[in-house]
């Protein structure tokens, strides 16, 4: 029926679960992108290969921070801060529940999916840490704990780990790509406060441990806290190339390295479920798409497939390299020591891939605002992805900012290796898996932003 | 026996059956009653009227989200144009959004929300077919009258219900075989057909074949593209060399590449080309890249850029959706519109209106009445209310049917060249929905 592929050049815009977008998609394939992904591959390519002829030093001196003034966090500011947005994160429930039912109006799904999901997260780890101010628990928490005087009663059991955090970040995961509504306001505000009640109950039982191990949402602004340009050392703010305090960092333990892991494996299947080749292997005509509802499995298993190939090409990389250059290191310490390093590409592919919904779905974040505020109605126009110009801009933005992540990682992994003090030679002997991973990786993420999608 | 009945406000002529008599009949008891009433009740009556709510069953997120915005713009212009007017039967008129995913699965829950939660009188809006297939059997369950914009056949084809009418957009069968006249006779007899290889591309095939045979021509050659197809060029050396027409209808991400590879094929030497402007529609016609299209063909639903015709009431419907001369955001020339298509929501809104009134609609439980109401419409004349033009109403198909527009792209502009009668547009009846029951 023709109704069905009715939209043309829109069938297969989306690049996420929220609004889709005109027709960029359509001016993408008219962009010479095969050029473009074969320069962007080679440009990390490059990188590695000047990694083994520069000094080496170079890389640490790269990534040594320059120290700002002193700070004395006075814990009670971040506490009402967090006091606030609890109590926002309150009303946004409540209007979730009884407010407009349309994800465009309501502010729930605006907040939670464009304010918070796309824009918070890639503040985070672009800037520094302002999860520390806006976590929804930690006021409530101190504020529980001041009222009652007493302390959490039970101790948080070490061997969980972060493993509870890892099944936590599946399940948003899961819930992100597969739920057939995940912007619905009613079933995002029965999710969000369920959960934030649960946490806050894991708060009072187990302490600030439970926050740091066990919350996902918190665990992963952790995780990025280290990729950003501010951060903290020796009681002094510092600044540094984006990564530098994963080299000041302390050592990962195998529950976060898998969950480092984890964040890039589902960000990317967060692209590769709306591919034409995805769909064509589900046996879907991808310009007859039936409706997520119709994907909810696949798209469940495909997380999981997913992510546990990533875990397994990066663990052989490293296996191999390690056997390459005579080292004696076991995987598992390979794993928790190189993990991290995969942040910064996580990072970029989190903001390459939300960066057109952000252009369109933050216009809808105004549009409220300014009707909160009784101001001039916000027009929300996705025009300039309909032109040629602005989507080519846009893309080489989105592709800049993957090759980035991947030229980062790579300098991170390379200084990692000339710690050991085993010499250079060993070194990039060693990483020689690891960088062909890192070149076949960003021609991936360069592909996906490329492909046909129509989902 | 029938009654010609015509609303001034919206220029609707419609056929008042028995039926619908009896609905206006009571509305009028309802008014007498009203006037007999002590004064504290008629105040008591007057400040509980509630708003007469509308569910509108939307693609804000998934596939069909970019049309869904522009649905959404055309939605609430109307509804604004209906209730600056003094709303229906005196009541506002409130849209109840709720998004549909563009998903049959989440389509029939909103429609089970609006019938059970919102406490809606109607349903109303989407667009891609699979959503309407996939909600119109709970509408009829619930009984719930569920107006559809989606262009499908699947209307008047009887597979859906009594509850489910599409009186404010054709479908794509009148569509298809309302180009066949102009395509013969103006363009040439000799038609080559490219489409996607699946079912939206087999129902440009299945109905164009026979039409154009009817008026005189032939179909030559039908060429089916595989969907995940993203070059083109290796195709066309099998189209004929006598091939006078190029009829395409090729959708998706790749329609652009394709439209770029054919005009690069033929250098603008080849046959006519002519396509619906779906695969184009709210892409800036005159996009560099996009030269190729000079001088082709496209069918049009409403014409998007403004033709020196233009009348008076498309003129103020274009001001109260917000678009200029060239079908885009009056502030932004590059947001274009979805012209061709969008107005099905403005007429079916004033479709609904005309329908309530008719009826004396007061609440769900004349829901049926409304249903009669609509179904005994018939001429709706070219207004405000009907911006696109005069349309003729098949009650018992629940389809309308109406002029076709061909466009023919000159200067980067889409000139109209030729509008289809109504009767080029005409199928015969596949279903009388009249004889099922509530």
């Amino acid at each position: 029926m023709r109704v069905i592929g009715l939209s043309g050049v829109f069938l297969a815009l989306t690049t996420t679960v929220l609004w889709a977008h005109a027709s960029e998609q359509g001016f993408v394939l008219l962009l010479p992108t095969d050029i473009y992904i074969v320069a962007g591959g080679l440009t990390v390519l490059i990188t590695v290969a000047l990694l083994a002829v520069l000094p080496d030093r170079l890389t640490d001196a790269l990534f040594r921070p320059a120290r700002l003034t002193a700070v004395r966090p006075r814990s009670w500011h971040r506490h009402i801060m967090s006091l606030a947005v609890a109590i926002v994160l309150g009303w946004l429930v409540w209007r979730g529940v009884v407010g407009p039912r349309d994800p465009g109006v309501n502010p729930l799904p605006l907040s939670v999916w464009v304010v918070f999901w796309i824009g918070l997260v890639s503040l985070q780890g672009l800037l520094g840490d302002v999860w520390r101010w806006l976590n929804p628990w930690t006021g409530v928490g101190a504020l529980l704990h001041r009222v009652t005087g007493s302390r959490a009663p039970l101790r948080y059991p070490r061997r969980l780990g972060y493993w509870p955090a890892v099944l936590g970040f599946l399940g948003f995961s899961g819930f992100l790509l597969a739920d057939p509504a995940p912007s619905d306001p009613g079933r995002l505000a029965l999710i969000i406060g369920l959960y934030w009640y649960a946490m806050l109950a894991g708060l009072a039982l187990f302490g600030p441990a439970w926050m740091a191990r066990a919350e996902a949402i918190t665990v992963l602004m952790r995780a990025y806290r280290h990729v950003a340009l501010v951060g903290r050392m020796r009681g002094r703010l510092a600044i540094g190339v984006p990564g530098w305090q994963i080299l000041s960092g302390p050592a990962t333990g195998t529950g976060l390295a898998v969950f480092c892991l984890l964040m890039l494996g589902s960000g990317s299947f967060d692209g590769v479920n709306e591919t034409f080749l995805w769909l064509d292997l589900l046996g879907i005509n991808p310009l007859e798409f039936p409706g997520r509802s119709a994907v909810i499995l696949p798209n469940l298993l495909g997380l999981l497939a997913a992510n546990a190939a990533l875990i397994a090409v990066f663990s052989g990389a490293l296996a191999l390299g390690e056997r390459l250059a005579g080292g004696t290191t076991r995987l598992p310490a390979l794993f928790c020591l190189y993990a991290p390093t995969i942040l910064p590409i996580a990072l970029a592919y989190h903001v390459a891939h939300y960066l057109t919904s952000f252009l369109v779905d933050g216009q809808y974040v105004l549009r409220a605002l300014a009707r909160a505020l009784n101001l001039a109605e916000v027009h929300v126009t996705a025009g300039f992805l309909n032109s040629p110009g602005p989507v080519k801009v846009i893309w080489l933005a989105q592709a800049g900012t993957v090759v980035a992540g991947h030229v980062i990682a790579i300098l991170l992994a390379h200084a990692l290796a000339m710690r050991s003090g085993h010499g250079r030679g060993r070194a990039v002997l060693g990483q020689a898996p690891l960088a062909a991973f890192m070149v076949g990786y960003t021609v991936f993420g360069l592909w996906l932003l490329a492909t046909p999608r129509g989902a | 026996m029938t009654t010609p009945k015509t609303d001034p406000a919206n220029g609707l002529k419609a056929r008042v059956t028995g039926t619908t008599r009896r609905g206006a009949l009571s509305t009028l008891a309802g008014g007498v009653a009203a006037a007999s009433l002590p004064m504290w009740a008629r105040y008591t009556h007057a400040q509980t009227a509630e708003p007469i709510k509308i569910g509108f069953q939307v693609h804000r997120t998934g596939i069909g989200a970019a049309y869904g915005r522009w649905y959404d713009r055309t939605t609430q212009a109307a509804v604004k144009l209906i209730n600056d007017g003094g709303g229906i039967n005196g009541r506002m008129v409130e849209i109840v959004a709720e998004d549909d995913g563009t998903d049959p699965k989440r389509g029939a829950e909103v429609v089970e929300k609006f019938a059970n939660q919102h406490g809606c009188d109607i349903g109303f809006g989407t667009l891609f077919s699979h959503v309407v297939i996939g909600s119109a059997p709970r509408a009829g369950e619930l009984k719930l009258p569920y107006f559809v914009v989606s262009e499908g056949t699947h209307v008047s084809s009887g597979m859906l219900n009594r509850y489910t009418l599409q009186p404010g957009i054709t479908d794509v069968r009148s569509q298809v075989i309302a180009m066949a006249p102009f395509i013969t006779e103006t363009l040439g007899k000799k038609v080559t057909m490219i489409f996607p290889d699946y079912g939206f591309g087999y129902d440009h095939r299945d109905n164009l074949a026979p039409a154009i045979e009817a008026q005189g021509g032939e179909v030559i050659a039908k060429i089916a593209i595989p969907p995940s197809e993203t070059s083109f060029t290796k195709y066309f050396p099998r189209i004929p060399r006598d091939t006078e027409v190029l009829y395409h209808v090729m959708v998706g991400p790749a329609v652009l590449t394709f439209v770029k590879e054919l005009g690069e094929f033929f250098g603008g030497r080849g046959p006519a080309l002519f396509g619906f402007i779906d695969s184009l529609e709210a892409v800036t016609i005159n996009s560099p890249g996009l030269e190729f299209l000079e001088n082709t063909y496209f069918w049009e639903g409403m014409c998007r850029h403004q033709q020196s015709d233009e009348s008076p009431h498309e003129t103020a419907y274009r001001a109260a959706v917000g678009v200029d001369g060239r079908g885009a955001a009056l502030n932004d020339g590059r947001d274009v519109s979805t012209y061709a298509h969008m107005f099905g929501c403005w007429e079916t809104l004033h479709v609904i209106k005309a329908g309530m009134e008719a009826a004396g609609y007061r609440g769900p439980k004349d829901r049926a009445a409304l249903i009669e109401a609509v179904e005994a419409m018939t001429d709706m004349p070219e207004s405000l209310a009907h911006p696109q033009g005069d349309k003729v109403f098949n009650g018992k198909t629940h389809q309308v049917f109406g002029h076709q527009n061909i466009s023919r792209v000159e200067g980067g502009k889409l000139v109209r060249v030729h509008r289809t009668s109504i009767e080029d547009s005409v199928y015969p009846d596949a279903v009388d929905y009249t004889t099922r029951p509530f």
